[in-house]
């Protein structure tokens, strides 16, 4: 028996977005194939490596163990909410501290960075390990990455 | 709704232990319940000598709630190595304690504080111990068509301290310890409580070993017969992250670094 699907309504970078979905639909999988948003990235599906990060609230969450039916009513923002003329001055900090090589982590990095700002919290470089260890990245050595994130976050 | 799928149903929380398991198919319910949205079960507060916090509370509330700041320290420090931030964003308690991973975090907490935890059912509201609530792996008391509502946590003027050995950070913990102590007037101690997580099929306070340390001042003999305690009545298992020897040997050595952590915790006058 296939289960009749769910309808669910919500906002996806400030847009109003009205979907039927499949109960099992995971919200990465919505956000991608469905809403063809695919700067979120898939990487282990099983919540280690936080490549689908994406702000449900405005909290960093990991869209791949998250149901689409759960985003109902929710909020979400992804990497394509910082689109503009000009790069976001997040993604600007990343660009000029060198903080990404292949790139595959760099959404869900800025997204994380861009909601721990948010938080209002002065942090020191220790605590910002502990706020950004959800995601993973192969290259870098996160050295750039940590120092990209002080740099936004200190920029006033 | 649970009673109509007749235990083949999962109760959706946090979502992070649950959906990964559906993710990689390693469970197959019938029906997933999204308790989500039922109003009123995520609060923290203090109530007469105990800090009441609902099923539905995330780990990062209570991260940073100043109740369980000043009157739960020890979860407080505990929570901190659940997972990472976007996990603790989304994880709740409740649905640790029902999930009861031999490794997790909150269910060791709760049975070193001496938690009750609330579960509400068909036939009514019941009140369980912590220590009475985990049967095995993956296994508590609850009924199929039980939820756990609320975790209540009792004030305490103990000294406290925690350790776990994992092999990454943020992974599943191989072992952990978590300890409790009274101070005596005399540089003693009164009453100390070990809970050991990762080392049998449930976590456990650690009865024997308990006994040997409380009312002595810790000392290094103490602390070897503890842990030797602490070892006769683990049962550890080989998985991925550990065989049992090796889990067996960090025992005794996690037992002397959380003792000795609060001591060190007593001296600065921390509790």
């Amino acid at each position: 028996m296939t289960p009749l699907p769910i309808d669910i309504r919500l906002k996806v970078n400030g847009e109003p977005v009205e979907r039927a979905v499949e109960p099992r639909r995971s919200l990465v999988d919505f956000l991608r194939h469905d809403l063809g948003l695919t700067g979120t990235h898939v990487g282990c599906e099983q919540g280690v490596c936080g490549m689908c990060t994406v702000l449900f609230d405005g909290e960093p969450i990991k869209s791949c163990i998250m149901l689409a039916a759960q985003a109902d009513g929710a909020e979400i923002t992804t990497i394509e909410a910082l689109n503009g003329e000009d790069l976001h001055p997040a993604q600007r900090a990343f660009k000029e501290a060198h903080g990404l090589q292949c790139g595959y982590c760099t959404p869900a990095f800025v997204l994380t960075t861009v909601a721990l700002r948010e938080r209002g919290l002065r942090l020191e470089r220790d605590e910002l390990k502990e706020e950004l260890a959800g995601v993973l990245c192969r290259c870098t050595g996160y050295q750039n990455i940590l120092t990209a994130v002080e740099s936004y976050l200190a920029d006033d | 709704m649970l009673e109509r799928y007749q235990g083949n149903a999962r109760l959706l929380a946090g979502g992070q232990s649950l959906v990964p398991l559906l993710n990689m198919r390693l469970m197959q319910p019938e029906a997933v319940i999204d308790i989500n949205r039922i109003p009123g079960l995520d609060g923290v507060r203090e109530d007469n000598g105990w800090v009441r916090i609902g099923a539905l509370a995330r780990y990062s509330a209570i991260e940073w709630s100043p109740v369980v700041g000043s009157r739960l320290p020890l979860l407080s420090e505990i929570v901190r190595y659940i997972g990472d931030r976007h996990v603790r964003t989304r994880g709740t308690i409740g649905g640790s304690l029902a999930h009861a991973d031999p490794t997790g975090e909150i269910a060791l907490a709760a049975l070193a504080l001496d938690a009750t935890i609330v579960v509400r059912g068909p036939s009514g509201t019941r009140e369980v111990a912590a220590r009475e609530f985990f049967l095995g792996p993956y296994f508590t008391v609850l009924e199929p068509a039980e939820m756990v509502v609320e975790v209540r946590f009792p004030h305490h003027q103990m000294v406290t301290a925690f350790a776990e050995h994992a092999r990454r950070h943020g992974d599943f913990c191989v072992i952990s310890v978590a300890a409790l102590g009274e101070p005596a007037g005399d540089g003693g101690w009164k009453t100390v409580r070990l809970a050991v997580g990762g080392a049998s099929h449930r976590p456990f306070v650690a009865e024997a070993a308990s006994a040997v340390l409380s009312n002595t001042a810790l000392e290094p003999d103490a602390i070897a017969a503890a842990g030797a305690a602490c070892v006769d009545a683990a049962d550890p298992t080989d998985d991925i992250r550990a065989s049992a020897d090796y889990r067996a040997h960090l025992l005794p050595i996690y037992v002397r670094r959380v003792l000795g952590e609060m001591k060190t915790r007593r001296r600065q006058g921390a509790t």
